[in-house]
């Protein structure tokens, strides 16, 4: 299974808030968050192809053009799935988040998990639930994080799949 | 190791961390920490750690520019019992559902009601309440109304024992006397408790709850092994991803809320120093640079570690390290759910704890005054401003080169890793992914 993540600055290792102007990128090496995913992915046979990241400040200035690109390249890259997040309470990266992933849902043919907490982000979720599968995770310094990043993994295998997940979104999605 | 470790802690650290009375304790605190900051730093600038420093100024301002100062901290620093109480009665009745204003307002009454209000000078007794009462010695006194009154108010709401006004009334009114029957019924809860402790040989709750509570409370948290125990289960915590000390400052808090107050007020009157475990040790002698002590940590990834990503991070990070923001870091290299940093990242605040106070306990460095400084203030500043001696910076600068002594081997265990990913990736065409084409 071939991954790509959706990151922002802070968790792609590129800084705090204050680099909220990073722009647009990706490494074909694994990265800041991306980096645990990827050893989990390992145990699958998975592998990260690409952690894209975006700082929250230059999404928001550059949405048209940040959109478009993250589409394009995800299908130009042959990924499987794209995993939006973990993107935990911040409320400006769990923004940019759901609406890449959707963007991608709607774009190309490649499925989407988002990873995203409620905090903060309630309305956000319930705008974006019923076009996004988003596996519920916690805040920042929540208890739960090892085991929502599980559960987003065994999403995406099973999208991969093609297997049924209706009972696992009901257990583990918003 | 990992995943068993995290089954067993987890439920705990869920039900802690869920727990409306430990959540609104910490929350209750947290509400005045602001005006403990601000009146801090008068107190600081009335007694600056610099030989002369009064006198030079008592011959610019006059003999009584302390004064000035002294007089808007002990505005705060003598009613820290009475703030916590309404803090907490505040925090607990918003958690509680109920309107928090009017919980903390009944709380602070029922406080008022239990206080002594008459005081003997000489043969006559005059009507006033003593500061002691209200300051530090009254916190354990404070969170025990707060908690009890918001609990009855909260009965009384729940029955709806309410008086209705007809629809028309405007809801400020509506509200009021919507409050009208639980408050008073707190307040004759308390007026009752005042009673029973006047017949008895305690003759306050004030003195029930010190005896009882506050002094042997405060005897066996204000310990090495209890400081010790705090800071392992908080770093533990945070490799899981789970913020930890707000988990153990749900414990932990009202102790070192009151271990500070006693230093504080110990300095103000300028004598000696009572306790060494206070809240400041915890913030300024035990960690640099946020949870984990990573200050030690972006030294070693700035100065000796050769792959770009850790490299690139520690240019990132360091400034706000240095200022105690550690999220890049956490998140960024990442400190969670890695079992390679987590091993040093437990282990340099624990050793820091134990070097602290070992040393703190020999007597080589002062104890810490009690000033709550910012906790942005960068280390080594820190380290005097809160003793008032340089060798509390020495101390800080000794603990944050053993953190880079213990972290050196694990970081370079990742930085190797990385390296080897680099040099691999180097044989692709090109490492970053070019958005431009598309």
């Amino acid at each position: 299974m071939k991954v790509i993540v959706l990151l922002d600055q802070i968790q792609a290792g590129l800084g705090g808030k204050e680099k909220g102007d990073t722009p647009l990128g990706g490494k074909k090496l694994a990265m800041g968050a991306a980096d645990t995913l990827d050893k989990a992915l390992k145990k699958m046979d998975s592998e990260i192809i690409g952690p894209f990241y975006c700082g929250t400040d230059y999404y928001q200035a550059n949405k048209a053009e940040v959109n478009r690109k993250v589409a394009k390249m995800s299908e130009k890259m042959g990924a499987d799935v794209v995993i939006a997040g973990p993107t935990y309470d911040y409320r400006d990266f769990s923004t940019m988040a759901c609406e890449l992933a959707a963007t991608i849902q709607k774009e190309t043919t490649i499925p989407v998990v988002g990873l995203t907490a409620i905090e903060k982000n309630a309305d956000l979720i319930q705008q974006y639930q019923d076009q996004i599968t988003i596996v519920k995770m916690p805040k920042k310094g929540g208890t739960g994080l090892s085991d929502s990043i599980d559960h987003a993994l065994q999403l995406c295998k099973m999208k991969v799949e093609g297997a049924d997940f209706t009972d696992f979104i009901n257990q583990y999605c918003y | 190791m990992q995943k068993k470790l995290e089954q067993i802690l987890m439920p705990v650290a869920i039900k802690l961390g869920n727990n409306v009375v430990l959540r609104s304790l910490r929350d209750g605190f947290l509400i005045i920490t602001p005006l403990i900051i601000v009146t801090s730093i008068f107190l600081l600038i009335g007694n600056f750690p610099i030989p002369g420093w009064t006198e030079f100024w008592s011959g610019i301002l006059g003999p009584h520019w302390t004064e000035w100062f002294s007089a808007v901290s002990n505005l705060v620093f003598s009613f820290t019992g009475l703030l916590a109480c309404f803090g907490i009665s505040y925090a607990y009745g918003k958690n509680r559902g109920l309107q928090a204003i009017h919980t903390s307002a009944i709380a602070i009454i029922s406080f008022l009601i239990l206080t002594p209000t008459v005081v003997t000078v000489g043969k006559k007794s005059i009507g006033a309440i003593q500061t002691m009462y209200l300051g530090p010695n009254g916190i354990f006194l404070g969170i025990f109304i707060a908690l009890v009154s918001v609990e009855i108010y909260r009965f009384a709401i729940k029955r709806n024992w309410r008086i209705k006004m007809p629809d028309g009334v405007p809801p400020a009114v509506s509200e009021s006397f919507d409050a009208l029957l639980p408050a008073g019924l707190v307040v004759l809860v308390f007026f009752l408790i005042r009673i029973g402790f006047s017949l008895s040989s305690f003759e306050t709750a004030y003195n029930f709850i010190y005896t009882l509570l506050q002094q042997p409370l405060k005897g066996a948290s204000n310990s090495l092994p209890s400081v010790l125990l705090y800071n392992f289960i908080a770093m533990l915590l945070w490799c899981f991803g789970i913020n930890g000390p707000t988990i153990t400052n749900s414990v932990w808090s009202p102790i070192f809320f009151v271990l500070t107050q006693d230093n504080l007020t110990a300095f103000q009157n300028h004598t000696q120093l009572p306790h060494i475990f206070t809240q400041q040790f915890i913030d300024i002698f035990t960690t640099y640079g946020g949870g984990g002590s990573t200050l030690s940590l972006l030294i070693v990834m700035l100065t000796v570690c050769k792959s770009k990503r850790v490299k690139e991070l520690g240019k990132l990070a360091i400034v706000p390290g240095i200022f105690g923001i550690n999220e890049p870091i956490i998140f960024g290299l990442p400190v969670v759910l890695n079992p390679i940093i987590a091993i040093p990242f437990i282990i340099v605040p624990v050793l820091n704890t134990l070097i602290s106070g070992i040393v703190f306990q020999l007597g080589w460095v002062p104890y810490t005054n009690g000033v709550m400084l910012p906790w942005t203030t960068p280390p080594i500043i820190s380290g005097w401003l809160s003793t008032g001696s340089w060798t509390g910076s020495v101390l800080q600068l000794f603990e944050l080169v053993l953190g880079i002594l213990i972290y050196y081997p694990f970081i370079m265990m990742i930085d190797r890793q990385y390296l080897a990913e680099e040099a691999e990736a180097a044989g692709l065409d090109d490492v970053d992914i070019n958005f431009d084409e598309i």
